[in-house]
């Protein structure tokens, strides 16, 4: 099979002036996005841009070392995202998420690179660096949304928690409902797209391969894999990133600290 | 379990809330707390369980001054009661029995005859066992919570408005209950009339 036909210049320039149809129809309407849309795409531009550069060299020297410092800054910026996105504070949770993800990412990462593929070298960028972002950006999207869930839902509903722990409960014990609630909310997005796959979309990584030339096949193998193990990582992270951080989010007595969100 | 608070100051929100407050209630006491509200009363049980932390004083549980240390083994020899019950869905039988499943309460095995026997001293119909906590009235919530108190058998009951949305005839007969529970340690947080028969000492607080 043929690898990708590369996209000239121009043709880049007319799909960004297809972005004129829904900048138009958001200016009409009023749906007041015309300026976030137009900075999202600068940045989604820019960011993309420094990345395809940045990998030009990485796979050139593609060396070990490089290539873990790589994913290290990479779930640093994930963590750091993740705190964004939601109502945390940055000094609270950093250390956590980041453990949490960093745990996670590369235990999958080795399991992927290892015992699945059989590489040669584990820590080839073509497989650590792609395989890495893809675990990391789904593992954040089920942090945003485990995290905040899990200590808003403790904060809002605290008489629950509370009553648990009159009752006799331990932290954890009180504490499994609301872990409960938000590992199922995190893992829901990601079930619904695993029963759908195939039949609504053609998944992107394996839609990428086929146009870079790998057989269906191939394609679908490694897409069920990829599959299996984001769901996993969503499993991992979300769970430590709850473990790691509740020792220092409640007091001694148990009770929730203020400093906890921002 | 006797209780006493000692000399207790607590500011929230700008306001002095407590200022050297001191009550001291006796093993088997049974104490009926009043107010108008904002003035204390729910925030009292809070500090009691260690939910919240006073500014100044201490409280000291048969004699154990309320610490990081010890608050946990304190909190499993006490039965707290809120107004405020929604606190889980689930059935209720299952409800009850994550509470017995919690290790602090494994000692205690859950029985579903006595269970029903209070549900039959109480008014509630057995069904009920099988329906969904989160969704009983909030009478038939402060009956299953007060029914778990009690097969909890604590030793210190914290009750606060635990008959607000029980209809009146049954209300006589759940007071009437409690008030007979010679050994229990209680604080009541009432404005219900009927506590007021029974020659508990009485406590006012003001705003």
């Amino acid at each position: 099979m043929s690898t990708a036909v590369s996209i000239p210049l121009w043709s880049m320039i007319l799909c960004y002036l297809l972005l004129l149809i829904p900048l138009g129809i958001s200016w009409y309407l009023r749906i007041g996005i015309v300026q976030r849309l137009l900075w999202a795409v600068v940045r989604m531009t820019g960011q993309l841009a420094a990345v395809g550069m940045a990998l030009i060299y990485v796979f050139r020297w593609d060396n070990t070392w490089v290539n873990i410092g790589w994913i290290v800054v990479a779930v640093g910026f994930a963590t750091y995202s993740a705190i964004q996105n939601t109502e945390l504070n940055y000094r609270q949770f950093f250390i956590p998420i980041f453990a949490a993800l960093f745990l996670s990412a590369a235990s999958i990462l080795l399991f992927f690179n290892g015992p699945l593929l059989n590489l040669s070298n584990i820590f080839s960028a073509q497989y650590l660096i792609i395989i890495g972002g893809m675990l990391l950006g789904n593992a954040l999207k089920g942090i945003i949304i485990g995290i905040a869930d899990f200590y808003k839902a403790i904060h809002q509903n605290q008489n629950r928690y509370l009553y648990h722990l009159a009752a006799g409960a331990g932290q954890m014990e009180a504490l499994i409902p609301f872990f409960r609630d938000a590992l199922k909310a995190s893992l829901n997005p990601s079930v619904a797209s695993m029963a759908t796959m195939g039949i609504v979309f053609l998944p992107g990584m394996m839609t990428g391969q086929i146009i870079g030339g790998s057989s269906p096949d191939t394609a679908i193998r490694y897409q069920l894999a990829i599959m299996i193990t984001i769901f996993v990582c969503i499993t991992l992270s979300v769970t430590l990133t709850i473990l790691f951080s509740v020792r220092q989010s409640f007091d001694e007595f148990g009770n929730l600290k203020e400093e906890v969100f921002r | 379990m006797h209780l006493n608070i000692h000399k207790l100051s607590l500011q929230l929100d700008g306001k002095s809330l407590y200022k050297n407050f001191n009550l001291e209630v006796a093993q088997g006491e049974k104490v009926l707390i009043k107010g108008p509200s904002g003035s204390g009363k729910s925030t009292l049980f809070r500090l009691i369980l260690g939910f919240m932390q006073a500014d100044e004083g201490a409280i000291y549980l048969d004699g154990q001054a309320l610490s990081p240390g010890n608050v946990w083994s304190l909190r499993r020899r006490m039965a707290y009661v809120s107004q405020e019950l929604n606190v889980g869905s689930a059935k209720v039988k299952d409800f009850i029995r994550d509470v017995f499943d919690y290790r602090a309460n494994r000692h205690l095995e859950y029985e579903e005859e006595k269970t029903l026997r209070y549900f039959k001293q109480f008014d509630l119909e057995p069904e009920k066992l099988e329906q969904d906590f989160g969704k009983l009235s909030g009478g038939e919530k402060q009956r299953v919570a007060l029914i778990i108190s009690l097969l909890l058998d604590r030793e210190l009951y914290l009750l606060d408005e635990v008959t607000s949305a029980i209809d009146e005839a049954l209300r006589e007969k759940v007071i009437q209950y409690l008030a007979g529970l010679e050994e229990k340690t209680m604080i009541i947080i009432s404005h219900d009339p009927g506590w007021e028969q029974y020659d508990f000492r009485k406590i006012e607080l003001k705003k």
